[in-house]
């Protein structure tokens, strides 16, 4: 037994290995590429890879043997099926680089040959890809850039064989082979024609993105107010809207059981015709991933978005995409805060808009109908339920107390605080039971003009909710009653009320070189989210067109992409060709060396060993109409290299000298 | 003899390796494309710029590269014998995994560091007695990625002298006389009988250099002794007339080593071509010489 454990050992030492810094290099490379896959694989992925990294460390200067193939089969089955017990799925984005971690890692148990080296740092490259697919941030780009670098490194490390060179040579290397690698990258990236739509589609795993809801339960606090992230910017093309009709219209919210307001299902027809009056805005939203399918809107949009395909408006005037937003999208539109509708309310819509539960919340139907009773026509009605709210003592508060099944009751008689969405809500309601038909509209109110973007952010903490009604004559009309609650408090309502925890970032924003900062960045994130991330097709086209190209299509993209790869092709060519003689580094070689390439018709070159002055003679002998000024001047120049120091004048007066000089037989 | 490898002459092609990355950037490509991710996008197209200047940096690797010097050392019929091929680079960039081979041989590696030279050896197989041409001889790299291999065919006017396969037959011919003390015996008496120095080469054994001399601070010499006169064994190809010409002559060279290696003198006759009686490298390498050349 124990000559066969010898022998085995004997098998392991001749595992052929590839140098130690190479290794180093790769096994860099590939948990580079794991770490950056951290956030969204299973997490064994990283101590999985970490172990194998270290075994393959530890082993690569003790005796140790390989992994043999039945392990091999069994660690991978059971790593497999921990993918499919922790994603339910082998397919996706997320499941898909676990696996690859698994395998890699596992590699690292069975390389001998340079080819299994090739296949670990394929695997780290897949691995920063599903990096790329699975996150954009602007902040993870140089993080990205730098893995490349890395895996470059180890690409060229393993390239080199035995004969590693050093760390900061290797770098270089594959930094200078990056860098010539950049310019066609761009060209590429910008005229490479793009796909108009998808070829196939990798189920993505539901996540929690915080953002309008498609409900509305004023009872407890929604999560979007914790959040400062953006939710949308917009660019203007012209003016921008006065700050009181920023209002950016989300979903609209028809059915409510006296606590929650939902999303009716409901679906009357075409959206009812609209007059537009006043000014228009054209602008172009980015809209930030999300979990529902409405395209958020300046009040209200008049066409729907050109660039994105199935855009529907509803029959309330919401943007229905066909899917939900999982990747950011940017559209434009036109849209007018002022419009009135034409024709009456569709009898369903006007039905949809009028149900109330009716055993919730008895005392605001008590309080609807004696408001009811006071007020002649609709509008006076809409007037005494404002100022009812504004006169009945009621706070904004963001941290309102918990309310129960007659949420609108409670809040009306006992708590009387609340922010919008209570307000809202309220309002809807006695709206509703009032004879009024009133829904709910979510959405963002104002925005941050960012001044070195110059566009406006919109962020989660903009989320707000609002009510629209139906006056006779008008048509549907917004009305905001937490504005009149609270009107201090529209633009900003959310940020003034974030609570303690959040009141030292606030004074730091206020100051100035921070908050400067601050929008820089953004304006850096917006311009990568519109830019690059967002680089489409259609973008490519207009980006034709700009350059004047006539056919806006594939193959002015192709031609583009011909002759920018041929340009990119000849650089690199008359970069890299062979100089005879390396070029001189200080301007009194250059000039000699312009003497001599004025001479290269009249002699052979001046060879390595031959001196200025020995030079001077030799093409002197073939043209000895030049000895009266060749052999001064190479003296001259004999003395200022090697003589005690030249000085800018004798320099210049030098230059000047070899440009008068001309080896041209005279006429 | 300067030949310098020109780039028109140099071939290029993807390795294995190089055809599975083409295929896997396809894949890269395809999911960027796919899902219109600009940086998917942008790694792929930046993983393919890098292995375009890695094509380019192969390519490279050998294009300027100069031969300065070929030779084929004679080698014995059916054995292997060995090229000496001078490589220089005067460029300030290193040329790395630089193969030679002849074909069908195993092919000898090497690096060129910038500004530097380097004489590589190569192994060739000797076919049969007389001169042997080698046609081509491949210089390739795949530096520095190995996803690229270029290479360049030199055309040279290499001959190599191929000496009779030395087969012992039969034993040595009797010497003419009576031998001398040894030559070696008599080296070690003193240095007097040396007739002179010359500089030391290569080819000759340590035990021949003037290690005194050396000592005494001189550069590497080696004693050189006149040719004995006395006893010497003639070897001769009539005498082998029982055997096939080829057979006979691979006699002779085995014949040839076993004196050089006795240190004995010896002389070769051939019909038509004899070498007087000698010892050392110079005379063994006529006398081979002799041999491989003869034609009845």
């Amino acid at each position: 037994m124990k000559q066969r454990g010898e022998s085995a050992t004997a098998g392991a030492l001749a595992i052929p290995a590839i140098p130690a810094s190479t290794l180093r290099w790769v096994l860099a490379g590939l948990l580079g590429a794991v770490l950056l896959n951290v956030h969204h694989t299973a997490l064994w992925c990283l101590p999985v890879a970490l172990g194998g990294a270290a075994w393959r460390l530890w082993a690569a200067q003790h005796v140790a043997r390989l992994m043999g193939r039945t392990l091999r089969v069994v660690v991978l089955a059971i790593l497999t099926l921990a993918v499919l017990l922790g994603f339910r799925t082998l397919n996706g984005l997320d499941a898909g680089a676990s696996l690859l971690v698994a395998m890699a890692a596992l590699k690292l148990m069975e390389t001998r040959r340079v080819r299994d080296w090739l296949i670990v740092i394929g695997a780290a490259l897949f691995l920063l890809l599903a990096a790329c697919l699975d996150a954009q941030d602007l902040w993870r780009a140089p993080l990205y850039a730098a893995e490349l670098w890395l895996l470059c490194t180890a690409l060229y490390a393993l390239g080199a064989g035995a004969g590693v060179p050093p760390p900061t040579a290797l770098l270089r290397s594959s930094a200078r082979s990056l860098l010539f690698a950049l310019p066609l990258a761009v060209l590429l990236f910008l005229f490479f024609p793009r796909l108009p739509g998808s070829l196939w589609a990798i189920p993505r795993e539901d996540e929690a993105v915080t953002g309008l809801g498609e409900e509305m339960s004023p009872g407890s606090i929604s999560q979007l107010v914790e959040s400062r992230d953006p939710a949308l910017h917009v660019r203007f093309e012209g003016a921008l809207p006065p700050p009181l009709q920023r209002y950016w219209r989300g979903p609209v919210l028809h059915d409510f059981d006296g606590h929650t307001w939902r999303r009716g299902r409901a679906e009357f027809g075409p959206p009812a015709p609209l007059e537009f009056e006043g000014t228009g805005y054209y602008y172009e939203v980015t809209l930030e991933p999300n979990k529902h399918h409405v395209l958020i809107a300046l009040e209200l949009p008049k066409d729907v978005p050109e660039e994105l395909t199935r855009v529907g408006t509803t029959y309330d005037y919401q943007l229905i995409g066909s899917q939900a937003m999982n990747s950011a999208v940017s559209y434009r539109l036109e849209s007018f805060p002022r419009h009135r509708n034409v024709d009456a309310l569709e009898a369903g819509a006007r039905w949809v808009d009028l149900a109330l539960p009716a055993t919730r919340n008895p005392r605001s139907l008590e309080l609807a109908h004696a408001l009811r009773a006071g007020a002649g026509t609709d509008r006076a009605y809409v007037d005494a339920v404002l100022d009812y709210l504004r006169r009945g003592g009621f706070h904004y508060s963001l941290a309102p107390p918990r309310l129960g099944a007659n949420s609108v009751d409670e809040l009306l008689f006992t708590t009387r605080e609340g922010f919008c969405g209570h307000y809202a809500s309220a309002f809807v309601m006695l709206m509703r039971a009032g004879g009024i038909p009133a829904r709910v509209v979510t959405g963002y109110v104002g925005g941050e003009w960012n001044r070195f973007g110059r566009y406006l952010l919109v962020r989660q903490s903009d989320a707000h909710a609002w009510s629209e009604v139906w006056l006779e004559g008008s048509g549907w009309v917004r009305v905001d009653p937490t504005a009149v609650v609270a009107p201090e408090r529209l633009s900003s309502e959310l940020d003034d009320a974030l609570g303690a925890a959040a009141d030292g970032d606030q004074r730091a924003q206020e100051s100035s070189w921070f908050s400067a900062s601050v929008q820089a960045w953004q304006a850096m994130n917006a311009w990568w989210q519109d830019e690059f991330i967002q680089f489409n097709m259609a973008k490519q086209l207009n980006l034709l067109g700009s350059l004047g190209l006539k056919n806006r299509d594939w193959e002015g993209l192709v031609m583009l992409l011909a002759a920018g790869g041929t340009l990119w092709l000849s650089v690199l060519a008359w970069r890299g060709r062979d100089r005879s003689t390396p070029r001189p580094r200080d301007a009194l070689g250059r000039a000699w060396r312009a003497l001599e390439r004025k001479l290269r018709r009249s002699a052979a070159p001046r060879a390595l060993h031959e001196g200025p002055v020995a030079y001077s003679e030799r093409v002197a002998r073939l043209r000895p109409e030049l000895a009266g000024t060749l052999k001064p001047l190479a003296r001259h120049y004999a003395r200022l290299r090697y003589g005690p120091g030249c000085s800018s004048a004798q320099l210049q007066r030098f230059r000047r000298a070899v440009q008068l000089f001309t080896a041209r037989v005279k006429p | 003899m300067p030949l310098t490898l020109q780039s028109r002459r140099i071939y290029i092609l993807p390795t294995r390796p190089g055809l599975v990355a083409a295929a896997l950037l396809f894949l890269m490509l395809l999911a960027g494309l796919n899902y219109n991710n600009s940086l998917a996008l942008l790694l792929c197209f930046m993983l393919c710029g890098v292995v375009l200047v890695s094509m380019h940096e192969c390519h490279r690797m050998l294009s300027g590269v100069r031969l300065i010097s070929a030779r084929a050392e004679a080698a014995f019929a059916q054995r292997a014998g060995e090229l000496l091929l001078g490589f220089e680079n005067d460029a300030p960039r290193a040329r790395r995994g630089l193969r030679l081979r002849v074909p069908e041989v195993a092919p000898q590696s090497f690096d060129l560091p910038a500004h530097s030279s380097y004489v590589a050896r190569v192994g060739y197989q000797a076919l049969q007695r007389g001169r042997q041409r080698i046609d081509r001889l491949q210089l390739s790299s795949d530096a520095p990625l190995g996803l690229f291999r270029a290479w360049t065919w030199l055309h040279l006017p290499l001959e190599a002298l191929i000496y009779p396969l030395p087969v012992a037959l039969q034993p040595l011919p009797a010497p003419t006389s009576e031998p001398r003390t040894s030559d070696r015996a008599r080296r070690l008496q003193g240095d007097e009988e040396w007739a002179w120095l010359r500089p030391f080469q290569d080819s000759d054994p340590p035990r021949s250099v003037a290690w005194k001399a050396y000592a005494r601070g001189a550069p590497l010499l080696v004693a050189q002794y006149d040719a004995p006169t006395g006893a010497h064994r003639v070897l001769s190809l009539r005498s082998l007339r029982a055997l096939a010409l080829e057979r006979a002559l691979s006699q002779l060279a085995e014949w040839v080593l076993e004196c050089e290696r006795q240190g004995e003198s010896y002389a070769l006759e051939l019909p038509g071509r004899s070498v007087s009686a000698g010892r050392g490298l110079a005379h063994r390498c006529a006398c081979l010489e002799a041999l491989a050349l003869y034609e009845p």
